[in-house]
């Protein structure tokens, strides 16, 4: 037998009402939890990344930011359609380069920055001074800022153009590969920082009313980890898509 | 861990609970058929219809309701719900999560207990095996002479690719699941997985991306082939839109599950339970976990930007826009090799476990064994693009791929020397795991040799794409994989019923599935080397035997199988009890009581050495 | 394994692998001379080479395992009732490991050695082919021959001469396969791809699409004829030359 016959574990033991569990042992096992966590998030970033990479280095047929057609929104296809139709449209087609400004996204990275530290200033105060309900208003400025980082992103995700090209007789909408991969980008900061103001609305919440006490600071702990991950993640892309973003 | 949950119920019923008990799989149902309506209705009225993208959009929309109203309907959504207002779980209502007192009920819900999960997955598995193998007995009577006589060519070519789907979707989780789930934490001596509730998460998200799969075959099938190549999806209808939530919702599900099963391993060891101790089979689903937690990533982007293409017109793999499906397939074959490990380890794992026991004798070569796994993983991240050797994808990047490749049959090697190396002048137990044992030690230097002619550039070139192909991954895949998961079901199932899978009606099955293997890809083998392309709906006279002899031995696999099936019924219900140790082995799972008692332990067990000290030396603490 | 303390004897064993090296390495040259189509091109040969050659280094390797699984079953049984004892442990054994390793290394090295060999003899080119454009499209396959408008659904090409096929698809991703030279490539939309090959001997040739391309992917077959020079010509000549 491989297992010693059973012997009592008295330490094991010390659970009092309300503890599940010693908070230590689940804060040790929740933090690997939250590392795996990031580490699955890396590749999909890095996949989103390569995706932006690997279209910007084949740049077929000059499609990178380039492509023949007409910018436009969802509201001018029946427009275009009907000109198109009509054989009023303009022949050659005209050329429209990509225009769409990876500048926001130093606003809604640096936005993700300030929020993470925010956060982490809080928890440092939390576990300075124990105060669970002093911590509540900074997990909301945290999410606050998170949400402008969303709006952000909105706006830059709204503003990507849709170009509509004349294809055998009929119109096709369409965006360059450069605008497509940028529509990855965007959506997954988007997503993650909808994330994030989830965590941090819940931070606010449960710091408010006594789920998260001065001894159980490490729940604080395991959602900025994430949190500053997010913010590199939203600083290094963009890094790429703002140095690393014409052909030639 | 501290108290066990039972011992501190403050009453002997199950309390608490609150909506869960309300929640059921019936319930999960409806509520995703009524949000799959919802999505269905909105997007026909929020998207405008003369778009070409509409009917994808509304599909997706669909899709996305269909997943959303099945999490809301079984309680995935009660525990975040309740993380974020701050009301967290009772004692009590952790209790009832964990199935207290619940009876088979407890099956059907959003249970937490490991166990539970584990029988589920067994379900599921079962249940994937079923849908995929009636597909490819589809697939071979189509075949079994030339021309299309039996289901027309878009049927055909629909069920090729949802036949691979599903039955892949079935291998990865034929063995990491429900046995990385049900013996796993007992194998490590913990109460449970390190997040139970996300236990119960990936399992159901699993259970509502299958049924959208299925379903992919009601509108209008996936005449794509499984790898779904960015040129040839682009032409397929909503099918498509229903394959790529699918899979987006599948990758979420296996992140979780590896998440888990590493996070178990690593901080829920019992005390003594070194790292030079683990059963070489919680080493296997923990390596296998890592693989996975690198490789699905990829999917979950290809098959995003796919959602994208479709839906709102990117252009990432479509070639007017100046996409490419290369970078399809590059994503593809990151995940998709990796994965073919991810499927493979846990068997290879499992069958080193049993070849232990049942040998009467220490594993061979332990560490090695481990070495062999960690490398295999590491290389199978590096060798992607020999799926593209043909592609015309980066010529010059050949050479180095078919180097990488190539390595992998030395760890691969490794699990030979291991198996035969532990069997080895063992007291061979002949039972029934021993049995597909010996199946899988046959079927996989078949599976493995061919894999070589394959990696070979210039051979591949004359084999890529051919019933070869299909012939050497069913090797792997049934032949040895499916093997291993079926020695896997034979060893641990009277842990799981308290009764022996039924020897007699398990040896015909063997008999049966193990000949109808060999003639069926044996004879596919002949199929692709005369020149026969894979995924043909039909073919020319000169491929008639051989595939005629693959049909008939299809037929006999699936003649094994059900008789596989029916021992399984039988067995579960009115077996031959086993008591709680029937092989008499030392690994943890064996040393508790059968049926296992919610949280496994009363006492946390001491561990003094590994569990293969078979003739040697018991080590007193 | 079998250290001096055992009596048993291997003579049982040493035969069965023997046995099955020998079938072994007779299916290895039989079964690919049977059941693979004509070779006509030196990538085609040596594709079958390659192939037997494989088989051959395979058969020991695969035998020895064979003979090992059928030696356990046979001598290692349990035979008696109930639980059987536990055998005397040997959790190592660093010769045996270090044997395989070497031997599964010096195999795959050779493999390799051999691939890349034969890898870079398909690269090499002899740098004045004939051009064949090979364009893809659901579900045929149409051939033309640059200089000269010659459009045609049937594959002419002449013998002992490089042919570089220059693969494109109209729609989606076919796969450009001549079965009988040894050589494919995936044709893809918007890009052009690029093999060769040199027939050797003269007949009938078959091309087919190895890559899923929808409806009639499996009807997406082309036929082909290498032929003399003088043919060749004379075939070019009679083409119509409008398209």
């Amino acid at each position: 037998m491989s297992i010693a016959d059973i012997e009592p574990q008295s330490e094991m033991h010390g659970g009092t009402e309300g503890h599940h569990e010693d908070p230590v042992k689940v804060d040790g096992r929740q933090r690997v939890g939250i590392w795996l966590f990031i580490g699955a998030d890396v590749v999909t970033v890095a996949a989103i990344l390569f995706t932006y990479l690997y279209l910007r280095g084949v740049d077929t047929a000059g499609h990178w930011m380039e492509m023949e057609g007409y910018k436009g929104n969802l509201h001018t296809y029946a427009f275009w359609e009907n000109q198109y139709l009509n054989g009023t449209l303009a022949n050659p087609k005209a050329i429209y380069v990509g225009t769409l400004s990876a500048g926001l996204q130093w606003l809604t990275a640096g936005l993700t920055v300030v929020s993470a530290a925010v956060l982490w200033f809080g928890e440092k105060g939390l576990r300075a001074t124990k105060n669970a309900k002093a911590f509540s208003p900074v997990a909301v400025v945290a999410m606050l800022l998170t949400l402008a980082g969303v709006v952000v992103s909105a706006i830059q995700l709204r503003d990507i153009p849709q170009i509509f090209v004349a294809v055998n007789d009929s119109i096709t909408m369409s965006y360059t590969t450069y605008d497509s991969a940028m529509m990855a980008i965007v959506g997954s900061t988007l997503g993650h920082l909808v994330l994030l103001a989830f965590l941090g609305l819940g931070l606010a919440i449960r710091s408010a009313r006594g789920a998260i006490s001065g001894e159980k600071w490490y729940q604080v702990r395991l959602v900025r980890y994430f949190w500053v991950w997010v913010a590199i993640s939203s600083v290094v892309t963009t890094l790429i898509t703002t140095s690393i973003n014409t052909v030639h | 861990m501290t108290t066990t949950l039972e011992h501190t119920a403050t009453s002997a019923e199950p309390r608490g609970g609150g909506l869960a008990r309300h929640q059921n799989f019936g319930t999960a149902i409806v509520a995703g058929v009524i949000l799959a309506w919802v999505g269905w209705f909105v997007a026909r009225h929020l998207f405008w219809s003369g778009s070409d993208n509409w009917s994808d959009q509304v599909a997706t929309m669909t899709a996305t309701g269909w997943m959303i109203g099945f999490w809301i309907g079984i309680g995935a959504f009660n525990a975040p719900f309740r993380w974020l207002v701050g009301n967290d779980n009772s004692r009590d209502e952790d209790l009832y999560y964990a199935g207290y007192k619940q009876g088979r009920a407890r099956y059907w819900k959003y249970t937490t207990d490991h166990k539970v999960v584990g029988v589920q997955y067994i379900i599921l598995t079962m249940s994937l095996l079923a849908v995929g193998g009636i597909l490819a007995m589809a697939i071979r009577t189509e075949l079994i002479v030339p021309g299309t006589h039996f289901v027309n060519q878009q049927v055909y070519n629909s069920f090729i690719a949802i036949h691979g789907m599903v039955m892949i979707l079935a291998l990865i989780v034929a063995v990491a699941g429900p046995w990385g789930n049900f013996v796993m934490p007992i194998m490590v001596g913990a109460r449970d997985m390190a997040f139970p509730r996300l236990n119960a998460l990936s399992l159901w998200t699993l259970v509502s991306a299958a049924f959208l799969l299925v379903t992919v075959l009601a509108v209008g099938g996936l005449p794509v082939g499984w790898v779904v190549l960015g040129t040839i999806s682009d032409q397929a209808g909503v099918g498509m839109d229903f394959f790529a939530m699918t899979i987006v919702v599948f990758t979420v599900s296996t992140t979780v599950a590896s998440i888990n099963l590493i996070t178990t391993v690593i901080t829920m060891r019992t005390k003594g339970m070194t790292l030079d101790r683990l059963p070489i089979f919680v080493w296997g689903t923990m390596i296998t976990a890592v693989l996975a937690l690198y490789a699905f990533p990829f999917f979950f982007v290809a098959e995003l930007n796919q959602i994208l293409d479709r839906t709102v017109s990117t252009s990432f793999y479509v070639a007017s826009g100046g996409g490419t499906s290369w970078l399809q397939a590059n994503l593809f074959w990151l995940m998709g090799h990796p994965e073919v490990y991810v499927i493979l380890i846990p068997a290879v794992a499992a069958l080193f476990e049993i070849s232990s026991v049942m040998a009467r004798k220490p594993l061979f070569s332990y560490k090695t064994a481990i070495g062999a796994m960690v490398a295999l993983s590491g290389l199978s991240a590096l060798v992607w693009a020999h799926h593209m050797f043909t592609s015309g994808w980066a010529p010059t990047l050949g050479g180095p791929f078919m180097v990488t490749t190539e390595v992998i049959s030395i760890p691969t090697g490794i699990f030979f020397l291991v198996l035969v190396g532990t069997l080895w002048r063992g007291n061979v137990w002949m039972r029934l795991p021993t049995l597909w044992m010996f199946g899988f030690i046959f079927n996989f230097i078949v599976g493995g040799v061919t894999g070589i002619y394959l990696s070979d550039i210039p051979l591949d070139e004359q084999l890529h794409g051919t019933m070869f192909v299909t012939a050497h991954f069913h090797y792997i895949f049934v032949g040895s994989v499916l093997f291993g998961a079926i020695a896997a079901l034979a060893f641990w199932f009277p842990k799981v019923t308290g009764r022996f899978l039924d020897e007699r009606l398990g040896r015909y099955s063997f008999w049966l599935v193990f000949i109808g293997v060999q003639l069926t890809f044996g004879a596919m083998f002949l199929s692709g080397l005369k020149g026969m392309p894979r995924r043909d709906a039909s073919y020319s006279l000169a491929f008639e035997h051989t595939n005629f002899i693959s049909t008939i031995g299809a037929y006999i696999i699936m003649a094994g199988m059900l008789i596989l099936l029916g021992a399984i019924i039988t067995s579960w219900r009115k077996g031959e009890p086993s008591g709680p140790n029937p092989w008499h082995a030392n690994s943890l799972e064996w040393q508790v009581p059968t049926p296992v008692p919610l949280e496994n332990f009363l006492e946390d067990p001491v561990i003094t050495q590994d569990p293969y000290h078979y003739g040697e030396e018991l080590v007193r603490p | 394994m079998a250290t001096s303390s055992t009596k048993r004897s291997l003579t049982r064993f040493y035969w069965a692998w023997g046995i099955l090296t020998v079938v072994g390495v007779v299916l290895s040259i039989w079964l690919p001379h049977r059941y693979v189509p004509r070779m006509m091109s030196n990538d085609g040969n040596l594709s079958l080479t390659t192939m037997i050659l494989f088989s051959v280094l395979a058969a020991p390797v695969a035998s020895g395992v064979y003979a090992a699984a059928l030696h356990i079953m046979h001598a290692d049984r349990y035979r008696g009732e109930g639980v059987p004892p536990a055998a005397e442990p040997i959790r190592e054994n660093t010769k045996l490991l270090v044997t395989w390793l070497t031997v599964s290394a010096v195999l795959t090295v050779f493999v390799l050695v051999w691939g890349l060999g034969a890898l870079a003899a398909e690269n090499s080119t002899s740098g004045n082919p004939l051009v064949v454009d090979v364009t893809g499209q659901q579900w045929v396959w149409t051939f033309a021959y640059p200089g000269t408008h010659v459009v045609s659904n049937e594959l002419y090409v002449p013998d002992n001469r490089e042919v570089e096929f220059r693969v494109t698809s109209l729609d989606v991703t076919h796969g450009f396969w001549v079965v009988n030279f040894g050589v494919q490539v995936d044709a893809n939309p918007g890009v052009i791809t690029t093999i060769h090959t040199t027939p050797d001997k003269l007949g009938t040739i078959e091309v087919r699409c190895e890559q899923f391309c929808g409806l009639n992917h499996a009807f997406m077959d082309a036929i082909g004829h290498v032929v003399t020079p003088s043919q060749f010509s004379a075939w070019l000549s009679s083409q119509p030359q409008g398209a």
